[in-house]
C-alpha cells in the first residue's frame, strides 16, 4: 500500500498511511490533527444565511468587482487553487499576499539581492555529515525533520549519524537529536553570535567584551567542523529571528557558506512556513515575477513588501474588500470591518458572519492535489483521504471569475 | 469549418515546397486538402504574403524550478518590464526570465508555436508541468537531465548492463512525462557534490569512479535503442573554459556513432590561442559536424545586453559566479538527482571575451554546410532572451548588416575572427529548414514544422521585407492548431497548446531495484515520483504521445 502525503507542514511527508478510512500519521501529531480534522459544515452563507454556491459565488464575485481595492491573503491553498486565485486577482485588480509571509519574504529578499546556497533534502538526508541546527529546535514547525533528514539509516554518502550543533537559546534546543556542541545564545544576541561565526571560520579573532559575551568556544568548535565537513548543512528559520534581523541572519548565512564552499561544501535550508508557503512562492514567481506581496491594482504586477502586507493594509483600511483563503489550517479571517469572503475548510469557526461564506474542501481531505515541500524544488500529489463533493478553492475561485467575466 | 488561406507563398522545406504560391486549407486544426465543394467557412487574404510551419524553439529555458529561481533572482527585470493584463491575456513581465504567460504570448507574436523546456531535474518534474499548465498557446516538452542522477552513476559504476540502462531511461522518461533525454556535464553535476571542481571526458568521477564518456555512450545508446526520436540531447563537459573545444570533440567521438545533439554549442566551441589565450575553435568544430552525420547543434548564440544564465551545470556557473552582473547568484543540489545555478550576465561588445563569444556562435551557423542539423537558439535565457531572435535571423541572412555589427566591437575580437571573410549569407528556405522543419523532425514530431495534408495547423504568415528582423519580429498572422492567436491587433485567442512527450516501453522488472533505491535513500516514495495522467488531465495539460521506434537487440 503506497503511502499518502501529507501538506500539513513543509515537509509533505509522503508515507502515511490511509487504512480504512484512518490516517496513520506515523507518529506526527501535526499530521494527526490535520487528518483528524471534523467534517464541519458544509453549507454556504451569504450574510449569515444558507445559500447555494452558486449564488455564493455570484455574490463573491459582485462583492469583489465592485471593490475599490480588494486583498486576497490567507492563500492556504494547493497549486490549482494558487493559480486560479491569482487568475481572479489579475482580473480584479487586488493585492495578494499569503498571510503571516514576512519570515519567508525576509530569505527570499536577501535570495533577490544576493543569492543563495541550497540544497534539497536528498541531498543533506545522503549527504550531510556537519549540521548546524540555527535559532531554535526546527521540529517544532516540522516534527518529522530530525528523523527524515539526520537519522536516516541508509543515508547514500555518509556512513555514520551526522555531527549535529544548534546555535540559539537554549530553552528551544532541539531535544529529539544528539548534540555535539551547543553554543547558547539568547535569541536577542544570535545575529551577534552568527557573525562572531562568520568570522571565526574566516579565520579572524573574535573576544569577548564587557558588553558582549558569545559562546566563541562552542562557536570555535563549530567553525571547525563546519571546515572539515565534506558536506555541511546549516538549517534555521527566518521565523526564529526578529523581524528587523532575519534578513542579517539569512544575509550571514549566506555569508558564511559563500566562504566555506571555497574548499568544500557547505549548502542552507530554509525552513518555515506551512500552508503550502512555498507552492504560493512558486506560482506567483511564474505567474507574476515575484514570490509574494503582489499587487495587480494597476494592471501590471508590482511587489512591494511594505505597501502590499496583508496586515498592514487592512488596519490601516486600503482595502476594501477581503478575500480570505484557508483550505489547508483552518484560520478564521482575521478582525476586521472590511466586507470579506471566507473560502475555508468546513471545520473553520468563523468569529463573525463573514459578508459570503463558501466552505470549500481541505487539500488531501476532501479532495487531491499537489502541494510544494519547504525545500522548494519538490511537488507532491496529495489523494483524497475523506472525498467529499464540497468544491476546491481552484473550483472556487475559478466559479467567482467566471460571474465576474471578462473585461469590457 | 473550412478556413482558407488564399493565395500566400508557401514555404514548406519538409515537403520540397520553396515559395510557390498556393492555397491552404484548414479544417479542424489540420491542413486539409482543397474541400470538394468549394465551401469556405472564413478567408484569409495572404496574397504577397508568405506562410510558413510555426517554428519551433527546441532549446528554451521557460520552465520549472530553475527558471523560477532565475524569475527570483532577477527581480530588476520584473520591475522593469512589465506587461499589462488585456482583454484577453494575463499581466506579467520579464524580458530575461519573463513569466509563464507573457513568455506563451511573446514566442506566438513571434510565429513560435512550439518551445521545449530542456532541463528538467527529474525530481522537478511535477512543478515544471504543473508550471507548464500556466504557459499558453505554444506546445511545449521536456528534456528530462540524466547523467547525474546518482542511480544512473551507481549502475553504470555496478557494471550495469545496457538493456537495464534502457529500461531505466525509459521508466524516468513516463516517469517525468519527457520527450527527450539531456545530460549536462555528464558526471559533473555529481562530483561538484562531492567537491569536484572540473571533470573532464575520460577523467573517472570523484564517488563512482564513471567517465562522462561512459555516461555519454551508455545514454546515446539507450536512446537510440529505445527508439526515442530525439538524440542524446548534451551540454558537454567543460562548458565556457577555453580549450574546451578538445571535450566537445571527444564526446562526438564518445557517440559511437549513435546519434547526439550538441546543445549551446557556441558556448563549446572554445580554443585557448592567442595573447589572451582565448580563441575561437568554431571551425573545427562545424568541420567535425559537416563529417559526422550522426552530429546535429544548436548554437546558443549570444546578444549583447542583460540576461541571466541558468543551467543545471552547478559546476560551471560556481566557476562562472565571478562574472555574475549584478554580482549575485544562485547554486542549488538538487535531489541526488540534479542541480542548478543562476547566474546573471551582462554580455558587452566591448568585452573581448563576450565579442568573441558573438562571433563564434555566428561562424557555427555559417560554417556548418547542412542547415538540418543546425539549430537557432540562444539557450534562452543564457545566451539572450529568445526575443532575439528576429536580430539573429537578420545577422545570418544579411551579410552586410553582420559586418556592420563586427565592426563596433572590441577590436582584438575583430581580428581574432574570420567571421568578416564569410559570404554566406542564410535564404529564407535554410531559416525555415533550421527553424521549422528541421526542429520537428529533430523530435520526432511528425505533424508539425511541414505544411503537408494532414499536418497540425500551426501557420505562421509574414510580410515579406528586406529587413529580415522587421519580418520575423511581427508575422502578419499566426495560426495555432488551426485557431488564429496572433494578428494585427496582437494576441487574439488563447488555446492551450499540447505537452509533447514519448513514453518508451520497458521492462517492468526494472522497477523493482529503483523501488529499493528510492525506499533506501530518497525523500520522495515511489509512488509519489511518477506523475499520472489523472495529475496532468486536472492540471489542463494536454499531453500528445509520440511514436518510438524500438530497435532493440535480440
Amino acid at each position: 500500500m503506497p503511502g499518502i502525503a501529507c501538506p500539513f507542514c513543509g515537509l509533505v511527508c509522503d508515507d502515511l498511511v490511509l487504512e480504512a478510512g484512518r490516517v496513520d500519521s506515523r507518529g506526527c501529531a501535526k499530521g494527526a490533527a490535520g487528518f483528524a480534522r471534523p467534517t464541519g459544515t458544509r453549507e454556504h452563507r451569504i450574510a449569515g444565511r444558507p445559500a447555494t454556491f452558486e449564488a455564493a459565488a455570484a455574490a463573491a464575485a459582485a462583492l469583489l468587482a465592485g471593490a475599490q481595492q480588494p486583498l486576497i491573503t490567507g492563500l492556504g491553498a494547493d497549486i490549482a487553487g494558487v493559480r486560479a486565485l491569482l487568475a481572479l486577482a489579475d482580473r480584479t485588480g487586488a493585492i495578494v499576499d499569503r498571510w503571516q509571509s514576512a519570515a519567508q519574504l525576509n530569505n527570499l529578499a536577501v535570495m533577490q539581492r544576493a543569492g543563495a546556497l541550497a540544497a534539497t533534502f536528498g541531498e543533506i538526508a545522503n549527504r550531510a555529515d556537519a549540521v548546524l541546527l540555527l535559532g531554535r529546535d526546527p521540529t517544532r514547525e516540522h516534527p518529522r525533520l530530525f528523523e527524515r533528514l539526520l537519522r536516516n539509516r541508509t543515508a547514500l554518502y555518509r556512513s555514520a549519524a551526522p555531527w549535529v550543533s544548534y546555535l540559539g537559546p537554549p530553552a528551544l534546543a532541539p531535544s529529539d537529536i544528539p548534540l555535539a556542541v551547543r553554543a547558547p545564545v539568547e535569541a536577542s544576541a544570535l545575529v551577534d553570535a552568527l557573525g562572531a561565526l562568520s568570522a571565526v571560520i574566516r579565520g579572524k579573532r573574535v573576544a569577548n567584551s564587557a558588553a558582549v559575551a558569545l559562546p566563541l568556544a562552542a562557536l570555535g568548535e563549530i567553525a571547525e567542523r563546519l571546515k572539515a565537513a565534506r558536506y555541511g548543512a546549516i538549517l534555521w528559520e527566518a521565523a526564529a529571528f526578529t523581524a528587523g534581523e532575519a534578513q542579517i541572519a539569512a544575509g550571514l548565512v549566506l555569508h558564511i557558506l559563500r566562504f566555506l564552499t571555497l574548499t568544500t561544501r557547505c549548502v542552507g535550508l530554509p525552513l518555515g512556513g506551512s500552508d503550502n508557503a512555498q507552492g504560493v512562492a512558486q506560482t506567483m514567481l511564474w505567474q507574476a515575477g515575484w514570490p509574494g506581496r503582489v499587487s495587480f491594482a494597476t494592471g501590471t504586477p508590482e511587489h512591494d513588501p511594505w505597501r502590499f502586507d496583508a496586515e498592514r493594509l487592512l488596519a490601516a483600511r486600503e482595502v476594501d474588500a477581503l478575500l480570505w483563503v484557508a483550505a489547508l489550517s483552518p484560520t478564521p479571517p482575521p478582525a476586521s470591518t472590511v466586507p470579506t469572503v471566507a473560502l475555508v475548510g468546513p471545520d473553520v469557526t468563523l468569529p463573525a458572519p463573514a459578508a459570503i461564506e463558501i466552505r470549500v474542501g481541505v487539500p488531501a481531505l476532501d479532495h487531491a492535489g499537489a502541494v510544494v515541500r519547504v525545500d522548494t524544488v519538490i511537488a507532491l500529489p496529495l489523494a483524497a483521504a475523506r472525498p467529499s463533493a464540497l468544491p476546491s478553492v481552484a473550483a472556487a475561485a475559478a466559479a467567482i471569475l467566471e460571474r465576474i467575466g471578462a473585461p469590457r | 469549418m473550412i478556413t482558407k488561406l488564399a493565395g500566400g507563398f508557401v514555404l514548406d522545406p519538409a515537403n520540397g515546397v520553396n515559395g510557390e504560391q498556393r492555397d491552404l486549407f484548414i479544417d479542424n486544426g489540420r491542413i486539409v486538402g482543397a474541400p470538394a465543394d468549394g465551401r469556405v467557412d472564413r478567408s484569409y487574404d495572404l496574397r504577397g504574403l508568405m506562410a510558413m510551419a510555426g517554428a519551433i524553439d527546441i532549446h528554451s529555458h521557460v520552465s520549472g524550478g530553475k527558471v523560477n529561481l532565475a524569475r527570483l533572482l532577477m527581480s530588476e527585470d520584473h520591475r522593469d518590464v512589465t506587461v499589462a493584463r488585456g482583454a484577453l491575456t494575463r499581466s506579467g513581465g520579464g524580458q530575461a526570465t519573463p513569466s509563464s504567460f507573457v513568455t506563451g504570448y511573446r514566442y506566438a507574436a513571434m510565429g513560435y508555436t512550439a518551445a521545449f523546456e530542456p532541463a528538467m531535474v527529474p525530481s522537478n518534474a511535477r512543478s515544471a508541468h504543473l508550471e507548464m499548465a500556466d504557459l499558453p498557446i505554444i506546445d511545449k516538452g521536456t528534456y528530462v537531465m540524466l547523467g547525474n542522477d546518482e542511480l544512473l552513476l551507481r549502475m553504470l559504476a555496478e557494471g550495469t548492463e545496457q538493456e537495464r540502462i534502457d529500461d531505466y531511461v525509459a521508466w524516468m522518461m513516463q516517469a517525468t512525462a519527457a520527450l527527450g533525454v539531456k545530460t549536462v556535464n555528464p558526471g559533473g553535476i555529481s562530483a561538484f557534490k562531492f567537491n569536484g571542481r572540473g571533470l573532464d571526458i575520460d577523467q573517472a568521477g570523484p564517488q563512482h569512479g564513471v567517465t562522462p564518456r561512459r555516461v555519454i555512450q551508455a545514454l546515446a545508446r539507450a536512446l537510440h535503442e529505445l527508439g526515442v526520436p530525439h538524440p542524446l540531447h548534451t551540454h558537454c563537459n567543460n562548458l565556457g573554459i577555453p580549450g574546451n573545444i578538445e571535450t566537445t570533440l571527444a564526446t562526438i567521438a564518445a557517440a559511437e556513432g549513435f546519434p547526439i545533439h550538441l546543445t549551446h554549442a557556441q558556448f563549446h566551441s572554445y580554443g585557448k590561442e592567442g595573447d589572451r589565450h582565448f580563441s575561437s575553435a568554431a571551425a573545427r568544430l562545424a568541420e567535425a559536424v559537416n563529417r559526422n552525420r550522426n552530429v546535429t547543434l544548436d548554437v546558443g548564440q549570444i546578444m549583447f545586453g542583460q540576461t541571466v544564465t541558468a543551467s543545471g551545470d552547478t559546476m560551471a556557473q560556481y566557476r562562472n559566479r565571478v562574472f555574475a552582473s549584478p554580482d549575485k547568484w544562485i547554486l542549488m543540489d538538487i535531489e541526488c538527482d540534479g542541480g542548478c545555478g543562476l547566474v546573471p550576465f551582462r554580455y558587452r561588445d566591448k568585452n573581448f571575451v563576450n565579442a568573441l563569444q558573438w562571433a563564434i556562435g555566428l561562424e557555427l551557423f555559417l560554417l556548418i554546410e547542412d542547415p538540418w542539423r543546425v539549430f537557432l537558439t540562444t539557450d534562452h535565457p543564457n545566451g539572450a532572451p529568445f526575443t532575439a531572435y528576429p536580430t539573429l535571423v537578420r545577422l545570418l541572412m544579411d551579410r552586410g548588416y553582420r559586418n556592420d555589427c563586427l565592426k563596433t566591437l572590441h577590436p582584438a575580437a575583430q581580428k581574432a575572427t574570420n567571421l568578416g571573410s564569410i559570404a554566406r549569407e542564410y535564404t529564407l528556405e535554410e531559416i525555415a529548414i533550421m527553424t521549422r522543419a528541421s526542429p520537428a523532425r529533430l523530435l520526432g514530431l511528425a505533424d508539425r514544422g511541414q505544411l503537408g495534408i494532414g499536418a497540425a495547423a500551426d501557420i505562421a504568415v509574414y510580410a515579406e521585407d528586406a529587413d529580415r528582423e522587421r519580418m520575423f519580429r511581427a508575422p502578419r498572422y499566426v495560426f495555432k492548431d488551426g485557431v488564429e492567436v496572433s494578428g494585427e491587433s496582437g494576441i487574439a485567442a488563447l488555446p492551450m497548446g499540447a505537452t509533447h512527450v514519448v513514453r518508451p516501453e520497458f521492462d517492468k522488472g526494472v522497477t523493482g531495484p529503483i523501488k529499493s533505491f528510492f525506499d533506501d535513500h530518497m525523500t520522495v516514495g515511489f509512488a509519489h515520483f511518477p506523475l499520472s495522467q489523472g495529475e496532468l488531465d486536472d492540471a489542463g495539460v494536454r499531453v500528445l504521445e509520440h511514436a518510438c521506434r524500438p530497435r532493440r537487440r535480440a
